[in-house]
């Protein structure tokens, strides 16, 4: 048994930053990793990151990694273990399990900080589990960690960024990318990054989704299909690809099963990816001894993940020592500010507000000249314009010249309320459908949002219909109070919302059909299944887990948890972070009898 | 919610849904069930769902075997799939003393009318191949025992239940009862107060707490029990194997999971539901050499919940002397699932009809332990 200072859980940027803090203040640190060498997502990383220069913007993801691994060597008090799997939080240890000895040890820190980053999300359709399908990280991991090809031709699900950079990093190794199926209207991830796919020739298909991967030992193609106005697939849109893996990457889940394990408190913040540890701004979670740092605490950067592992790595010398470099602790937390302080980041910063963070940003998110407050009540457009581009419609268009882009085109527009009458024609003018119309109604508990809306057909007054935030995820339904249509093409539906959603409901959409796809792989229940459970009555996840054994495959639900309670929202009306996440039992990683029989370094008891 | 129940039944475990079944299909109108979590949710929801009728003492072989033909005719009268499986109980003996207790406890058993014998070294060698038997002297075995699931079980009385028109409430504590001159008048919960006359206490782990809301003392301790669960493997046990000496019982469920726990000595009286590594541990040492197939299988979860132990490891279902109507069917140690059919059909008729007829509860009061106390032996 070991009782180090500090066990870091991750050996990702967050985790190895805040070891470089424990180790250089002299504490006994052990590092524990899953992955054959140290950097986390960083080994995968072949492309250069954006960033801050302090923290190695330009540079290409391995060689950060490098880089902090050479800072941790100089130590004699560190101890790294790759390749090696915490099996879970207990109250009497954490125990580890080394994969290719297969053997376990156990630890007993003083302080934790669990740095284990995300997992990615999974995608519901005909033949998931066909071999060939794959996660993006997984593909990553083949090529560029073992130089192995995951297959020859790839469709690419999904266009964020995790999706356009892997399928650069595909073509790079001389793989065939046959497409990039978006279905949302427009790419998710960067422009540059979507420029540098598209400039390859790979076509990226928006309003397309994978209805159904093809073959019956593995991938022998896939069909996708185009998608309608309510994200349904259009079956005689349907046709066939010849590829032989689909690559999934639709997002990241922040992989929280161990700090939930410890007892720390987890909140649903869709912004931040989903579950979250709540934890206060020196990194420190609700559990006794135990801090969280990078991707786990919310999806964000490198970037921020190293600050935040800096942060938690000097709280716990804090807590040790009773006293850290408090100078550097609140220099890397205005960094931090300075760093999700751009138009980016404001969706984190939603987040971050949820967490309880003052995260008032002195970036002002609407280019309003005057006091928001001051016109609540009146309808008005919100500009949600903050990229640098050359254009101007929305000033040329304005009748009352309410709104100023300026003498440089290239200038961010400004509006001034005064001038606006609320006539709603800059909305539909606007190329990059950034401008929504708002109005708080009298109730005092509900807004009137205008969308720009450029599907067909068009829906109608009365229609219900899912509400959806800047990312496409849903987040609640509401009705439509009004369309225009619009001689510009762009047309404007109004929805009624509730007035706490009214700043993030941004896009309308139906409920997707997918009776058939599989929710929960490792005992291959699909949609339909849960649904039908939900409809006998079985409306608390933990009851629908023991009905149906949801989450109680090999993977402990990190696949499917999400998914179930997403159809269990929908189905019950209640939101997500209603819903009770049930429980997230050990061990975490599946681990053989034989394995924790053979422990190392523990007396026999 | 209601307003006024004509029983209030604490707990929504199986204990308390089987009561409040068995209440609903004798003809009770007005039957609650309150849940302060969801069902199952309690020891029930960890459980083993082992039902076994090779007991020491006799009132509780008559009440497992009762219950078993409950378990035997559960899904045409329920109609509800629980994965009952009836495929024995092997009961391992490794010692002399063992084998004394297990020829003993044939005898009385057979004469309760069980199926039940002694099988040699050999024979279980024969029949079970897949168990190292160095080490082991005899075994008992009664092919009639099995197991079931548990949640589907309680699931199943619940719907029942409702259908019947109980109504179950998850979600919601029973905070208080009102006495008053020694007859209930109501029920406070956190959800509203519900006026009765008649309360039982199913609360399983929590039975002393919900005694002391009407002021009556049980003599009941909860102690942690962990359990744990592997990879699904195929079908390779029939019977639920079990030995007291070596403290370990394992099952496989009809997914094929292999599933299997131990007692410990020195767990504390808790509501701890945390599970520790110190139980894999044993359990991972202890059981390959057994079971060498289950070596290089991997362990899916590990949980803990409570056994709810009265003084004697045997349950105490009786009507309280000081508050008129208050029953409770709690101290179900490890046990408390296989029974539940049993103590729900006696107890329904004890607040019907005024005594449990045709079941035998006469052994369980609450006032036996004034004097010895006998406890039960075959125990984990
Ligand atoms: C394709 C792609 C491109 C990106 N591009 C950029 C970019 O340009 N700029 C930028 O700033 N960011 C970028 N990022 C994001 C960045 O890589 C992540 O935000 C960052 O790596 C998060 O760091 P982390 O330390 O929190 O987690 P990770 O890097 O994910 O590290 C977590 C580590 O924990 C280990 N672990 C997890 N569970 C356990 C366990 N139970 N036991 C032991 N170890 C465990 C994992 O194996 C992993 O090594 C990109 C990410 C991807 C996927
Ligand atoms: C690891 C383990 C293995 C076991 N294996 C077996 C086995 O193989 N075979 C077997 O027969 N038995 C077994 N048992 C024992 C069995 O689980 C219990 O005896 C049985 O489940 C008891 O059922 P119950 O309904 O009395 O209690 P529970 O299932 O605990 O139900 C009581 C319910 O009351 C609720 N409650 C408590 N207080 C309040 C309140 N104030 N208001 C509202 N609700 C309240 C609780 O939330 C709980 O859901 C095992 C137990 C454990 C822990
Ligand atoms: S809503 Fe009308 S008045 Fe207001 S900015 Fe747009 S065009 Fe101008
Ligand atoms: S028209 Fe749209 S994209 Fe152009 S400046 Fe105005 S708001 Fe921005």
């Amino acid at each position: 048994m070991h009782s180090p200072d500090l066990l870091v859980i991750g050996a990702g940027p967050a985790g190895l930053s805040a070891a470089v803090e424990a180790a250089s203040a002299g504490l006994d640190t052990v590092v524990v990793d899953e992955g054959v060498t140290a950097g986390g997502q960083l080994v995968k990383q072949t492309h250069k990151f954006f960033g801050n220069e302090g923290f190695f913007a330009s540079v290409r993801g391995f060689e950060i990694a490098r880089s902090l691994l050479e800072e941790l060597v100089d130590f004699e008090n560190v101890e790294i273990f790759q390749e090696s799997s915490v099996i879970g939080v207990y109250e009497d240890g954490i125990p580890v399990l080394h994969l290719p000895s297969d053997t376990t040890r156990l630890f007993r820190p003083k302080r934790v900080v669990v740095a284990t980053g995300a997992s990615e999300k999974f995608l519901q359709f005909e033949n998931n589990d066909l071999p060939g399908v794959y996660g993006a990280g997984a593909v990553q991991t083949l090529m560029n960690q073992f130089g192995i090809m995951p297959g020859k031709n790839v469709l690419m699900i999904g266009s964020g960024n995790i999706g356009l950079i892997v399928s650069y990093q595909l073509v790079q190794a001389g793989v065939n990318v046959k497409a990039i199926v978006e279905i949302a209207d427009r790419i998710g991830g960067y422009e540059v990054h979507a420029d540098k796919v598209k400039r390859l020739g790979i076509p990226v298909l928006l309003k397309h989704t994978v209805t159904r991967a093809l073959g019956v030992e593995s991938v022998e193609g896939a069909e996708i299909c185009e998608v309608d106005e309510k994200f349904s697939p259009i079956p005689s849109t349907a046709r066939e690809l010849v590829v032989d893996t689909v690559c999934i990457a639709v997002g990241l889940n922040p992989s929280v099963e161990l700090i939930a394990q410890a007892g720390g408190q987890i909140r649903y913040v869709a912004e931040l990816g989903g579950y979250v540890p709540v934890r206060d701004e020196d990194m420190r979670a609700t559990a006794e001894g135990f801090f969280v740092a990078g991707d786990v605490s919310g999806i964000e950067e490198a970037t921020t993940a190293m600050i935040e592992g800096r942060i938690a790595g000097l709280s716990v010398v804090r807590d040790l020592k009773g006293s850290t470099d408090e100078n550097k602790v609140s220099r890397l937390k205005k960094e931090l500010v300075g760093f999700r302080n751009g138009p980016i980041s404001a969706r984190v910063r939603e987040g971050l507000q949820k967490l309880g963070f003052d995260v008032s940003s002195g970036e002002s998110r609407t280019g309003n000249l005057n006091n928001p407050q001051k016109y609540r009540g009146k309808l008005r457009p919100i500009i949600e314009c903050f990229e640098a581009i050359p254009c101007n419609p929305c000033e040329t268009s304005c009748p009352t010249g309410a709104i100023v882009v300026g003498g440089n085109i290239n200038d961010v527009p400004v509006i001034d309320y005064d001038k606006c009458n609320g006539c709603g024609i800059c909305m539909t003018k606007c190329p990059g459908l950034a401008i929504f119309m708002l109005q708080e109604l009298p109730d005092e508990d509900s807004a009137l949002i205008g969308i720009p809306y450029e599907f067909i057909p068009l829906p109608s007054k009365g229609d219900q219909v899912h509400l959806l935030g800047r990312q496409g995820e849903m987040l609640a339904e509401g009705t439509v109070q009004r369309v225009f249509r619009s001689p510009h093409k762009t047309n404007s539906v109004y929805v009624k919302t509730p007035l706490e959603l009214a700043d993030k409901v941004r896009s309308i959409r139906p409920v997707l059909q997918e009776d058939n796809a599989f929710v929960c792989r490792c005992e291959e229940l699909t949609v339909s299944d849960i649904e039908a459970a939900i409809d006998e009555g079985y409306t608390d996840f933990e009851e629908l887990r023991r009905k149906l054994r949801i989450s109680m495959g090999p993977c402990g639900g990190r696949t499917c948890r999400l998914n179930a309670l997403r159809i269990l929202s929908r189905k019950t009306g209640k939101s997500i972070e209603e819903l009770s996440f049930g429980v997230l039992r050990p061990p975490s990683i599946p681990s053989t009898l034989g394995s924790i029989a053979r422990q190392k370094g523990a007396e026999d008891d | 919610m209601t307003e006024k129940a004509s029983v209030v039944v604490i707990g929504g475990g199986i204990v308390g849904t089987a009561i409040a079944y068995y209440l609903t299909i004798k003809g009770q109108r007005d039957v609650v069930v309150l849940e302060k979590n969801y069902l199952s949710s309690g020891s029930t929801g960890r459980c083993a769902g082992g039902i076994r009728q090779q007991w020491s003492e006799p009132s509780n072989v008559r009440l497992a075997m009762r219950s078993v033909r409950h378990f035997e005719s559960f899904k045409k009268e329920l109609g509800a799939d629980i994965e009952y499986v009836q495929g024995g109980y092997l009961l391992l003996a490794f010692d002399e003393e063992e084998e004394t207790l297990f020829r003993n406890n044939v005898e009385m058993q057979k004469k309760e009318g069980l199926e039940v014998s002694i099988l040699s070294v050999d024979e279980v060698k024969k029949r079970f191949p897949y168990i190292v038997v160095d080490d082991v002297k005899s075994a008992s075995f009664c092919p009639t025992d099995g197991h079931a699931n548990p949640h589907l079980a309680n699931f199943a009385y619940a719907r029942a239940a409702k259908k019947n028109g109980a109504w179950i409430y998850t979600h919601t504590r029973a905070l208080g009862i009102d006495v008053e001159n020694g007859q209930i008048t109501g029920v406070e919960t956190d959800r509203g107060y519900i006026k009765t006359g008649v309360v039982v206490n199913a609360a399983g782990g929590f039975s002393r707490q919900v005694g002391l809301l009407a002021g009556v003392d049980i003599p009941t301790e909860s102690y942690r029990h962990q359990i744990m669960v592997t990879e699904p493997l195929e079908h390779i046990l029939d019977p639920m194997i079990i030995s007291f000496s070596r403290n370990f019982y394992m099952r496989q469920t009809v997914s094929g999971n292999i599933m299997m726990g131990q007692g410990d000595e020195d767990e504390k009286p808790s509501f701890n539901h945390d599970p520790s590594w110190r139980f894999l541990t044993q359990m991972s040492k202890k059981m390959p050499g057994l079971f060498p197939f289950l070596e290089k299988v991997r362990v899916l979860r590990h949980w803990a919940g409570l056994y709810n132990m009265s003084p004697d490891a045997q349950p105490i279902i009786d009507k309280a002397e000081d508050v008129s109507d208050y029953y409770c069917a709690v101290g179900f140690s490890g046990h408390g699932f296989m029974l539940a059919p049993a103590v729900g059909e006696g107890l329904a008729d004890w607040i019907i009809d005024g005594s449990p007829k045709e079941v035998d509860l006469s052994n369980l009061g609450l006032d036996r332990f004034t004097g010895e106390v006998k406890r039960e032996k075959n125990v984990v």
